[in-house]
């Protein structure tokens, strides 16, 4: 071992090694994962998402949901995730092949996300939580995220989209709190995190 | 500069004095040391904020640029790609360059990579602070960050290559191999993350599996093979004695290699990726311990019979304690790693108490240690205060044995609470559980905290410090020659 | 100790870190040590021997966990304790056990109204054990089978009014395998229903409501 060269041949043949048994062999198997078609209906699945939720998908990623919220249903008997009521059945590496970026996460300092639309569907709920989210749930650690919020004066008619917040909570009169365009896509987006659908691979039972 | 002429014991010519090696170093070492160290302080700060956030989440909480999902990876990337890198490539500059009995060459080489690497960082960080983030763990840094960090590594490389291939010395030494073991690796991990996770992300969870592949291995091959090219050198030296079974020292280093990337897959476990890729991870990680129970056996058999020593070299005390934390957080991380315990683990603090042990306990602390041997040869002049050197070992041993500590049990805790949805139906119950940790942890973080400003005090003390005649004799003279022992 | 006076020099309290050996020193003393492992011959070497048992050790339990646990490197396989989850287009090499089949077939759709031990209920769902209708015409209990029946029918002398749904969404295979099943469980003793039958009588009726009694009379031999 006293030549560069052997030393670095050698070297090179580990990362060629490691490289080769991870990083290829995975890209060899989950690279080309297609969507399934479902003959019957003809429907693809995972069900593409729409333009907002792909732009509140960017949101997520932009302010580091990933740090506290995983996004994954493990199988019944690993962990709690199904009696918990996160997802009736586990996800698949095809359920993620949608989206550009993926965030799976390996924190749950937050509950996980990945059939959140299913479990919450009331928009106001989500606006509620990420302005404040002691609103909806007493005690939660989950930062506020009011400055995706903007408080404004009522000119006129109070806006159909101002959030209907409790007592306590309200902006002063004569003033109302309406999301921005980024908090509005984001909610798209949890709205969006379903798994309300079958594929051939995950177990039926 | 030669003063090959003043030790008749240099068996090859060409071969440079110690002392010449280390004032030629002057320049980049103290560049990369201290742009570290300046990182360390940014870190600190933020990983304070962040671990406050924790339990009060409130705290900073009405700007965007401060909301925890920007601070926490600004304050990831600022340590391992601020502090931890710049530390280390400092550390590993300066070894190469002593191994391989040269003078600095070419320095200009390694001031610029010292320029670009830190304004990479910077870039990063800004970005990062302004929503650019890629979210992915350890690779947060925006793109546009990565080709000037790339551009710096390859001045780098370039140096350590020529270093080392036109070395002055007879034989290599084990150190020398770790650090182009880091060196080959690191550009392979970071290149591949950043070509299918960032630039052009693979299909679905197949960035995943690449992000957790890099973000592994940038601990397991980047900082720990420089990490231990630290411990292999500094402990016979000061100890005066050679590392123990030395001949075992290739078998642990080639499988170390061989085995080590594997390890970071199990961070997927139950997640939607195939199961062979999570028991290769698990095998993976048991197979590590081959190698750490070689590497165990040369650190700590030659550290028997010399325990007094930690009383007298501060540098000796962080390097061992490092190596200590590397047994210890290779064992915990093996048998983590397997499904059952993973079962209780995943998703909890567990993680992060991990990860500290090893990038902080581990690595951080070898790096302090080699400072303290490096910085005053470096600089000619000793250090001026020894009681602050105390004070850092002690708040930082005792702040990270805390951190650590509260992590691993108070997350263990949690994951029990977590696959008990009977007795803790209610999440928000199961958080809110976890707050005496989370508290317990960044008192934990304060005493890091204190220990960073004494050690960065301290640092620029050494720098502002005038360089003595009687230092510099005492910091150059050429040290005795080792024996092996009798047997 | 000459060097004493290194450790803890006295320039004003500071602290300097031991060089007890030099670099040259270092390498050349690690490289004899690297050499004399062949050297060395006589006496009993401990070290190695359980450097190689540990080794081999490792080396075992890796492989057995990834044999059991490695999902025979197949992406599908998402549980390392099963088998693949679904193999779409892959058919099933192994010789097909009917009578499993059958009895899965019969616990998802049929259970609910002719009951596990295959009795009935009586006055509301007729008993499968002991009748002709389920030993006698394959022809006539396929048809019953795909398209379901309406009563009255007489079986072992009660009658029965209700009405059997149809059955036609089930695979050929499905129909055949739980036919065999009923007609050889509960201590009845009829001959196979193959799925060539299944499939040419769903061919040659076509799609059509339920049979009554009368229409069947025709099949049953």
């Amino acid at each position: 071992m006293n030549r560069l060269l052997v030393i670095v041949i050698g070297i090179l043949l580990t990362i060629a090694f490691c490289w080769t048994g991870i990083v290829f062999s995975s890209y060899v198997q989950l690279g080309g994962l297609e969507h399934y078609e479902d003959e019957a209906t003809g429907e693809f699945y995972p069900p593409p998402r729409a333009g907002i939720a792909q732009r509140g998908q960017k949101v997520y990623q932009e302010l580091g949901c990933v740090y506290c919220h995983s996004q994954q249903v493990r199988r019944p008997g690993y962990g709690s995730d199904q009696d918990r009521d996160w997802g009736e059945r586990q996800s698949v590496s095809r359920d993620y092949i949608g989206d550009r970026t993926i965030l799976l996460g390996v924190r749950r300092i937050g509950p996980d996300l990945m059939t959140v639309g299913e479990r919450q569907t009331s928009r106001d709920w989500y606006h509620r939580h990420l302005y404040d989210p002691r609103i909806n749930t007493e005690g939660s650690a989950m930062p506020s995220y009011r400055f995706l919020y903007e408080e404004r004066r009522i000119e006129g008619e109070p806006s159909g989209r101002a959030l209907d917040l409790p007592e306590g909570h309200r902006p002063s009169d004569g003033y109302e709190i309406v999301p921005t365009s980024r908090a509005e896509a984001l909610v798209e987006y949890l709205l969006s995190l379903r798994l309300d659908y079958d594929l051939p691979e995950v177990p039926t039972e | 500069m030669s003063d090959s002429s003043s030790n008749p014991d240099y068996t090859k010519q060409g071969a440079a004095a110690s002392g010449a090696i280390d004032r030629s170093m002057r320049a980049p070492v103290v560049l990369f040391a201290a742009a570290g160290v300046f990182w360390l302080l940014v870190g600190t700060l933020l990983a304070l904020i962040t671990s406050f956030k924790l339990h009060t989440p409130g705290f900073l909480g009405n700007w965007e640029w401060l909301t925890y999902g920007r601070v926490r990876p600004a304050y990831t990337t600022v340590f391992l790609y601020g502090w931890a890198t710049n530390a280390g490539l400092a550390v590993g500059f300066w070894i190469m360059a002593r191994l391989s009995r040269n003078v600095l060459q070419r320095g200009t080489i390694l001031n610029t990579a010292a320029v670009f690497w830190n304004v990479g960082v910077l870039v990063g960080v800004a970005g990062i602070f302004f929503g650019d983030l890629t979210a992915r763990e350890w690779l947060e840094m925006p793109g546009y960050a990565a080709p000037i960090l790339m551009f710096a590594y390859v001045l780098i490389a370039l140096w350590v290559v020529l270093t080392f291939q036109y070395r002055n010395s007879k034989y290599t030494y084990v150190s020398q191999w770790y650090l182009l073991a880091a060196l080959f690796w690191f550009p392979a991990i970071f290149g591949t993350a950043q070509l299918m996770a960032v630039y052009a992300p693979a299909r679905g969870v197949l960035q995943e599996v690449v992000g957790w592949w890099f973000a592994h291995n940038l601990y397991a091959l980047w900082l720990t093979p420089i990490g231990l090219a630290s411990v292999y050198y500094l402990l016979p030296k000061i100890l005066g004695k050679p590392v123990h079974s030395y001949y075992l020292t290739s078998v642990a280093f080639w499988s170390y290699l061989v085995f080590a990337g594997w390890a970071g897959m199990h961070y997927l476990a139950g997640g939607p990726v195939p199961a062979w890729i999570i028991s290769a991870g698990v095998t993976g990680a048991l197979l590590v311990l081959f190698p750490v129970f070689i590497i165990g056996i040369n650190h700590h058999r030659a550290m028997a019979g010399s325990f007094g020593m930690l009383r007298t070299s501060p540098a000796l005390r962080f390097t061992y304690f490092a190596a200590v934390a590397f047994t210890t957080v290779s064992v915990v991380a093996a048998i983590a790693a397997f499904r059952g315990v993973k079962e209780i683990v995943h998703f909890t603090y567990f993680t992060d108490g991990l990860m500290q042990w090893g990038v902080y306990a581990w690595f951080t602390m070898a790096m302090f240690g080699a400072l303290y041997y490096l910085l005053p040869r470096v600089l000619q002049r000793a250090w001026p205060s020894p009681t602050l050197i105390s004070l850092h070992f002690w708040t930082s041993a005792a702040g990270i044995g805390l951190y650590v500590f509260a992590m691993c049990v108070g997350g263990w805790i949690q994951g029990l609470q977590m696959n008990n949805p009977e007795a803790y139906p209610e999440f928000v119950d199961i958080t809110r559980n976890t707050l005496p940790w989370l508290v317990m942890a960044s008192l934990g973080g304060l005493l890091l905290f204190v220990a960073h400003v004494a050690f960065a005090i301290h640092c620029l003390w050494l720098l502002l410090r005038p360089e003595t005649a009687e230092n510099r004799s005492m910091l150059t003279a050429e040290p005795k020659t080792m024996k092996v022992a009798a047997k | 100790m000459s060097d004493q006076k290194k450790r803890n020099p006295e320039d004003g309290g500071g602290s300097v870190d031991p060089e007890a050996a030099s670099d040259e020193s270092l390498q050349e003393v690690h490289a004899s040590l690297m050499r004399k492992r062949e050297e060395k011959s006589e006496g009993f070497p401990i070290m190695p021997i359980m450097i190689v048992f540990f080794f081999s050790a490792l080396m075992l339990v890796g492989g057995i966990y990834m044999a059991n646990f490695g999902g025979r490197f197949d992406p599908m396989v998402f549980d390392e304790t099963k088998g693949p989850l679904a193999a779409p287009d892959e058919e099933d090499p192994e010789e097909l056990d009917v009578v499993a089949l059958g009895s899965r077939v019969y616990q998802q759709n049929c259970q609910a109204c002719h009951q596990a031990d295959g009795q009935g209920v009586p006055g509301a769902f007729p008993p499968l054990v002991e009748t002709e209708w389920v030993t006698g015409s394959e022809e006539r209990l396929v048809r019953v089978v795909l398209h379901g029946l309406q009563g009255p029918i007489e079986v072992r002398g009660e009658e029965y009014s209700g009405v059997m749904a149809p059955f036609g969404h089930l695979s050929d295979q499905n129909v055949a395998a739980v036919l065999t099943y009923i007609r050889q469980e509960w201590g009845n003793d009829a001959s196979e229903v193959s799925e060539e039958t299944v499939a040419e009588i769903r061919r040659e009726v076509g799609s059509r409501g339920a049979w009554t009694a009368e229409e069947l009379e025709p099949y049953t031999d």
